[in-house]
């Protein structure tokens, strides 16, 4: 397959507290958007707890160069990129460009993360490194899982993000904390936004809930994803869309990639 | 307690400012020229000697405080011929026009920076860019004794930088040690009363002047001080009364790159100063302040690195002062973020 989007999209995934399934939704998109016929990638800016890697059967003893390194002068960005092509959307051959999925991980070395926190890093320079994936792995898309609440790297992420993926859960504590990623969304002048309502309990009205968080965020929401027993079974060890293709929540998240993959 | 609108406002422009794409730029100007390997690193001294000759920082500031650093830019160096105009401009506030005009001239001269030469007529330097008007100006700064003139001095440029600033104690003594061409100069005036009785200590003014440490980045906030009518966009604080903006930059736009300051004003038309030290300032009004540094000069004894990027950023960018009409891209539309 040849075909080019003509400028490459950055799509930021988000949200306010921790465990409402971000990573794992991020990396459904991503495998879903490749599997469309284009060059993905994923990067960690998690670093203070990454974890996407796992969803790919990563182990550590595969990262040749994480983030970190690239923070530090030690690489350039792209040599910390995997090509994780084969194992999360298979039968491609070796040498097409295209599907293609790459993913560039955070450090999970305890003395690397915490050397972030304690000496922080140049966001512009995360910035180049972006730009310099775009380019150099000529991605269509780049997909940025981010730390949950506040901190440079995701607003750096939402200024530089062509779409922005708010993702929720029914619970006022996620409502509340929604309200000032969306505000400061706004202030970064963010082109797209919408919001991915994930987790919601068999028996919620979908589409009470759908108005109801649209009208409260005044932000579109995109899709209502359902808690699903099959989702908690496999445990993060697996991309869900590959093992239960014909699952609710599959299609749910394909119409997302869909609209992703049409910006 | 939860931040303040002004916090959220700083955090959101550090964001906006590392997502520009004028960082590309800078980082595309800083590869072209960092291989450049010509000129030779001031020597008269033995510490400026010490500098590395593959040193290159550029930085670019607002008004509006963002700031935008690619390469070496916060390597210190000693900020020399750059204190020049600043002082000029404290000498300025101090003593009014007037007076200033009558100790020293704002005519380019043609000689080079350190002529032992007066205007034959007014007994006047040519102008405060060249070392003779440099130490005339540094005797009109007012100061009840010489270590309060200092702290004045350093005051000074404290609120042009918006941090403390230190002088290089090794690089001042040699000045002062090898610095008889300028004592030459200042017996010159003293002989015609263009300087006070307190020369010596006016000498010792200007080689604290000169040994001033700087990095690229704080030339950048020098400069865009004065683009921002003499408020430092950072601390807000006043550096110098906005008048007084107008004539600094018209001295630096004439006579302010050594013997290269009329070809200068002829292709780049940006009003900056340089210094041996490998500094160069330039001034947008209203828009950017340019801090570039790269120890090796050229025979003008402008930094090679330092020209080659201004200029680059002058033509690409229509920067020079009497630009009209410019329809490529401008600096400024390259301050907001681009997506993907």
């Amino acid at each position: 397959m040849t075909k080019t989007v003509a400028v490459p999209k950055i799509i930021s995934t988000h949200s306010f507290r921790g465990g409402t399934g971000k990573s794992n939704t991020t990396a459904n998109l991503a495998v879903l958007v490749a599997r469309a016929g284009w060059r993905v990638g994923i990067i960690d800016t998690d670093i203070q707890s990454p974890g996407i890697h796992v969803l790919f059967r990563l182990q550590e003893s595969e990262f040749r160069h994480s983030l970190n390194d690239y923070l530090w002068g030690k690489c350039r960005i792209e040599q910390a990129a995997i090509d994780v092509t084969m194992r999360a959307i298979g039968d491609v051959h070796e040498d097409s460009e295209r599907p293609r999925l790459f993913l560039i991980p955070s450090s999970l070395k305890t003395g690397e993360i915490a050397r972030v926190l304690r000496e922080g890093y140049d966001v512009g320079l995360l910035n180049d490194g972006l730009h310099d994936l775009l380019k150099r792995l000529q991605l269509d898309f780049l997909f940025i899982d981010t730390h949950p609440g506040v901190n440079e790297e995701t607003l750096l992420s939402i200024a530089v993000s062509d779409l922005l993926v708010l993702i929720v859960r029914p619970d006022q504590q996620d409502f509340q904390g929604t309200a000032v990623a969306v505000e400061l969304a706004r202030k970064l002048k963010v082109p797209e936004m919408f919001i991915v309502i994930n987790k919601v309990p068999q028996g919620m009205d979908a589409d009470a809930l759908r108005a109801q968080v649209g009208k409260m965020f005044e932000t579109e929401v995109a899709a209502v994803l359902p808690l699903s027993t099959e989702m908690v079974r496999t445990a993060s060890g697996d991309i869900f869309c590959n093992r239960y293709p014909d699952h609710p929540l599959a299609t749910a998240l394909q119409t997302v990639a869909d609209r992703i993959a049409r910006l | 307690m939860p931040p303040t609108l002004d916090e959220v406002e700083l955090l959101i422009g550090k964001m906006k400012t590392a997502a520009a794409p004028l960082r590309d730029v800078l980082r595309e100007l800083h590869a072209r020229y960092a291989p450049v390997d010509e000129g030779r690193v001031a020597d008269y001294i033995p510490e400026l000697a010490k500098a590395d000759r593959r040193w290159f920082g550029i930085a670019i500031a607002t008004p509006d405080g963002q700031v935008f650093e690619v390469g070496d830019s916060k390597q210190l160096f000693t900020i020399q011929s750059i204190s020049k105009p600043f002082v000029y401009g404290l000498a300025l506030e101090d003593c009014g026009l007037e007076h200033v005009l009558s100790k020293v001239g704002v005519e380019p001269s043609g000689e080079a920076f350190n002529a032992i030469v007066l205007d034959e007529a007014s007994n006047r330097p040519f102008n405060p860019m060249v070392n003779a008007g440099a130490i005339a100006t540094a005797d009109l700064v007012k100061g009840k004794d010489y270590p309060e003139r200092v702290a004045r001095l350093l005051e000074l440029f404290r609120k042009y930088c918006g941090r403390d600033v230190y002088i290089d104690n090794s690089v001042f003594m040699s000045e002062r040690l090898t610095g008889h061409r300028n004592r030459a100069i200042g017996h010159l005036m003293r002989n015609f009363g263009m300087v006070g009785e307190k020369l010596d200590e006016t000498l010792e003014i200007y080689f604290q002047q000169c040994s001033v440490l700087v990095n690229c980045r704080d030339l950048a906030l020098m400069g865009a001080t004065l683009a921002n009518g003499g408020v430092q966009p950072l601390t807000g604080i006043r550096a110098i009364p906005q008048p007084y903006v107008k004539h600094l930059l018209s001295i630096m736009l004439s006579c302010g790159m050594y013997d290269y300051a009329g070809e200068w004003a002829y292709r780049v038309g940006i009003p900056s100063k340089s210094g041996v030290g490998g500094g160069i300032v330039g001034v947008i009004p209203g828009q950017f302040g340019i801090g570039v540094f790269s120890p090796p000069l050229d025979a003008k004894g402008n930094s090679v690195r330092g020209v080659l990027a201004c200029r680059e950023l002058s033509e690409r960018f229509g920067l020079h002062c009497f630009e009209s009409g410019f329809t490529g891209t401008t600096m400024r539309d390259l301050l907001t973020p681009v997506r993907g």
